[in-house]
């Protein structure tokens, strides 16, 4: 690994020292708006410590986070979406329509797009995109729900093309956002499904230089790249010449790194260091995710959780701003809805979310359920336990296992592995599953709870909600769509069906001396305003 | 009265050469059995394992969008040879690996061989390191133990190198990165690029190396020391140093040849706690991803590696055994003598 020398000689200094230095320059630099360019004393590279191996780099095949924050570098997308008001702006497409029906999509490119092999980007290469994510079927879920029910991309010519559906889509707008419909080029979509996860060409502001699996990714910077989108900071090359992705598994060493120097930034601060990094030598970078928070997703059809009252007891008895406190992040907030907060589409459902354990126990009394003596209900002799299925965030699930303890609710936990899990939805055995679902769509509901849904976490029969489901999913107006989405949240919150425990928030950390790291809407970054202002 | 180095070698070229063979032989079958069993017990220990290999490599990339569609597992399932019965996927997977065919990750589509043939070296260079050094201390401490004076103070030698296998890895690697990395800013806290990224994790694992070796080395020293002739050697004059190098390490050498064996054999399969500290690309690390990523292919590829080099090493200081102590040489060549 080569380090810049400024950098190596910093390292040689007492941190004590080095965090002086920082704070002096952070002073100067003072979080001000970045800079029009960059200072070209300084050289613009930086060393992000990544946490996990990405394992596959192709943006349409992952929804790994770590995976994203490097494809993201590397793929344009279609179009893009303001992380804060949800709105669709042009990108690759310059231009774009939906048909009524939400059947057909025309869009057309921007002139003068080229990926970094040098070939063009025409209708021909997106329409062999959306092809090949149909045809990669299991190994591309993510990009392939956003593409459910395509029949095929018209091209109208070399600019112009109409990509078709079976079925009224309502996500592919927003999905045409995401890097898992990135747009790369012919070659590597017509590589098999392994070769294009260690190799990836885009149209991107950055082009991958290496990759070597469990040690690091180098990327580095595009010469001649100019069309980056209008929510972007600036205009043509990105300001960073390289970014190294060292893979450091283990988060005390990241931490370490950062503060010693050794990383410029650094993936997933636990939320115990936050507060180590509040101080001006450093910058965190906080953003929930998107989608169906941290949730207990229930399955009805079995043992007491068919009974509404139950579930509602359970979502009562929780409460949440303590579990935020407990196994949150000091950036974040407790959830207040199905969706969380950063989600367009998202309601305020605090009223129904409250914490209230009378209420609860009220309503389990209310349903013939009587305190045993070991402070657990029961009813007709079977006390009032559940499993929850779960492959991550055991502290969270610890947190909510303590409160519901407290009503006299056992819920007892299942740690699996991640693979376990996925066999768990696929049979359907499990009372419960404890997960969030990632998704920048109000969609993502249909996704988790819809009968039609072939991975669906929630089985809840309620013809009520899979009506309301369906219909949002065919909704183009705005504003219609708002009006059942906001239905739909209310349904499932009162209802039970998904019990939020927590809003998981992104939480990376740089030197002060990197500006411009930015979350894009599914919060995962973009490095490309990213510079150095100081060593 | 010939004596047993003349009669070796006095006999025939051709006579030697079938002793040799005959020492030889069963113990490469027996290092072949023991490639085989290995690789045997992996396999039917990893389909025993509960969960789906497709699904588990699914999700390490699918995250939450991971796909539960049957049909499209079955297809899945059907491109990594995971769809037949169990004997023939054995059969298939065993007899690939004569022709050097140890199949493609499910998790990663990366070919095993590249996997491993990647991660390998990284391993090596660490063993290496923690061999020799853990070597080296271990003869120190044990020469200073040896000649400690007063007994008070042997006593106390003795004591300290069981504290590197007294203090978990883990810790040793965290301690060693916040000084030596983030506060002196010597040697790089991760990576696998050139000998600076060695020092650390060999120093981490030379520490219970070197115990081990302790163990048994000043074991063995300190009984050669208390053996008549060396009390003999210190009788008839001879100098600390002479008695020291010439007669009570030469004798102590054997059994630490046993324990260089078994240390290698650990060394190789990699210590993935140590590889996850310093962000290693190595044996260990992808043994355990593998494994929890029910990825067959790789944990096989990995077991047959790890059984090789294993089975190999202690051939060799079998060998060794033969050429070192002319007990063993003498025991070979009498039988052929008597058997004449």
């Amino acid at each position: 690994m080569t380090h810049p020398r400024p950098r190596a000689a910093r390292r040689i200094a007492l941190p004590a020292l080095a965090g002086l230095a920082v704070l002096t320059l952070a002073g100067c630099a003072g979080g001000a708006e970045p800079a029009a360019a960059p200072d070209a004393d300084l050289a613009q590279e930086i060393v992000f410590a990544l946490k996990e191996d990405p394992t596959c780099l192709d943006p349409q095949q992952t929804s790994v986070t770590t995976s994203l924050i490097v494809g993201r570098q590397i793929a344009d997308s279609l179009l893009d979406q303001d992380p804060d008001t949800g709105e669709i702006v042009p990108w690759l497409a310059s231009d774009w329509e939906a048909s009524d029906d939400l059947t057909s999509y025309s869009f057309t490119l921007r002139d003068g797009v080229t990926f970094s092999d040098g070939t063009a980007l025409t209708s021909d290469v997106v329409a062999a995109n959306f092809d090949a994510i149909v045809g990669l079927g299991a190994s591309a879920s993510l990009a392939g729900g956003y593409l459910a029910g395509y029949t095929g991309t018209e091209i109208a010519d070399e600019k112009t093309f109409t990509v078709t559906f079976s079925a009224p889509n309502v996500q592919f707008q927003q999905g045409a956002t995401t890097m898992s419909l990135g747009i790369l080029s012919a070659e590597t979509v017509a590589a098999p499904a392994e070769a294009r996860c260690q190799s990836v060409v885009g149209t991107g502001p950055f082009v991958l230089e290496s990759y070597v699996p469990n040690s690091a990714v180098e990327l580095v910077g595009r010469d001649g790249y100019d069309w980056a989108s209008e929510l972007r900071e600036h205009e043509g090359d990105a300001y960073l010449d390289a970014i190294s992705f060292p893979i450091i598994a283990e988060p005390s060493v990241r931490t370490g790194g950062l503060e010693s120097g050794e990383y410029d930034v650094i993936q997933d601060v636990p939320y115990v260091d936050e507060a180590r990094f509040g101080t001006d030598a450093y910058r965190l970078y906080a953003k929930a995710n998107p989608g169906v928070p941290n949730s207990l997703v229930l399955n009805t059809t079995r043992g007491p959780l068919a009974d509404e009252a139950v579930r509602q007891a359970i979502s009562k008895a929780l409460d949440r701003e303590q579990i935020n406190l407990l196994a949150g992040s000091l950036s974040g907030s407790a959830p207040t809805s199905v969706l969380t907060s950063s989600t367009p589409g998202y309601t305020d459902l605090g009223d129904v979310l409250a914490y209230d354990l009378d209420a609860a126990q009220e309503l389990l009394e209310d349903a013939g359920w009587t305190l045993g003596d070991d402070g657990i209900y029961e009813k007709a002799g079977q006390p009032l336990t559940l499993t929850v299925t779960a492959f991550y965030a055991q502290d969270v699930l610890e947190a909510a296992q303590i409160q519901l303890r407290e009503a006299g609710i056992d819920l007892q936990l299942k740690m699996v592995s991640a693979g376990d899990f996925f066999g768990a939805i696929a049979s359907g055995d499990y009372d419960a599953v404890g997960a969030a679902l990632t998704r920048t769509d109000p969609d993502a509901l249909r996704t988790l709870l819809s009968s039609a849904s072939s991975s669906r976490w929630g089985i809840v029969e309620d013809a009520e909600l899979e009506a309301l489901l369906q219909e949002q999913a065919q909704t183009a107006d705005p504003d219609a769509r708002q009006e059942l989405v906001d239905d739909i949240q209310r349904i499932v919150a009162e209802r039970a069906y998904v019990i939020p425990t927590l809003e998981t928030v992104q939480l990376h950390a740089s030197r002060a001396g990197v500006e411009g790291i930015t979350f894009d809407s599914a919060s995962r970054l973009h490095l490309y305003d990213t510079q150095v202002v100081s060593r | 009265m010939v004596s047993p180095e003349q009669r070796a070698a006095s006999a025939p070229t051709g006579e030697r050469a079938r002793t040799i063979a005959r020492f030889l032989i069963p113990k490469i079958l027996q290092c072949l059995f023991v490639i085989w069993a290995t690789y045997t017990v992996a396999f039917l220990l990893m389909h025993a394992l509960p969960g789906d290999p497709v699904l588990a490599a699914l999700s390490l990339r699918g995250g939450d969008a991971t796909s539960t569609d049957p049909a499209e597992l079955d297809a899945l399932r059907a491109r990594y040879g995971l769809d037949g019965p169990l004997w023939q996927q054995y059969l298939t997977g065993f007899f690939g690996l004569f022709v050097g065919d140890f199949g493609t990750s499910i998790a990663t589509g990366e070919p095993v061989i590249a996997m491993v043939g990647r991660a390998f070296p990284h391993t090596a260079a660490v063993a290496v390191f923690a061999l020799v050094v853990g070597f080296v201390c271990a003869l120190a401490f044990t020469v200073w133990a040896y000649i400690a004076r007063p007994a008070w103070m042997r006593d106390v030698v003795t004591q300290i190198p069981p504290l590197g296998i007294a203090i978990p890895a883990f810790l040793t690697g965290l301690v060693l990165i916040s000084v030596f990395s983030f506060g002196l800013g010597w040697f790089p806290a991760s990576g696998t690029s050139g000998f600076a990224s060695i020092v650390l994790p060999g120093i981490t694992l030379a520490l219970p190396t070197g115990a081990i070796f302790f163990q048994v080395f000043s074991a063995a020293v300190f009984d050669a020391g208390a053996s008549p002739f060396v009390l003999t050697a210190n009788a008839k004059g001879l100098a600390q140093r002479t008695v020291v190098t010439r007669h009570v390490l030469r004798n102590a050498l054997l059994p630490s040849i046993t324990i260089i064996g078994l240390q290698i054999g650990y060394l190789a399969g990699g210590t993935a706690v140590v590889e996850t500290v310093f962000s290693r690309d190595g044996i260990g690390r992808l043994t355990v991803d593998a494994v929890l990523a029910r990825d067959i292919n790789v944990v096989m590829g990995v077991v047959v590696v790890v059984a090789s080099v294993y089975a190999v090493v202690t051939l060799i200081v079998d060998g060794l055994y033969g050429v070192i102590d002319p007990r063993t040489r003498t025991r070979l060549l009498r039988g052929k003598v008597s058997a004449r």
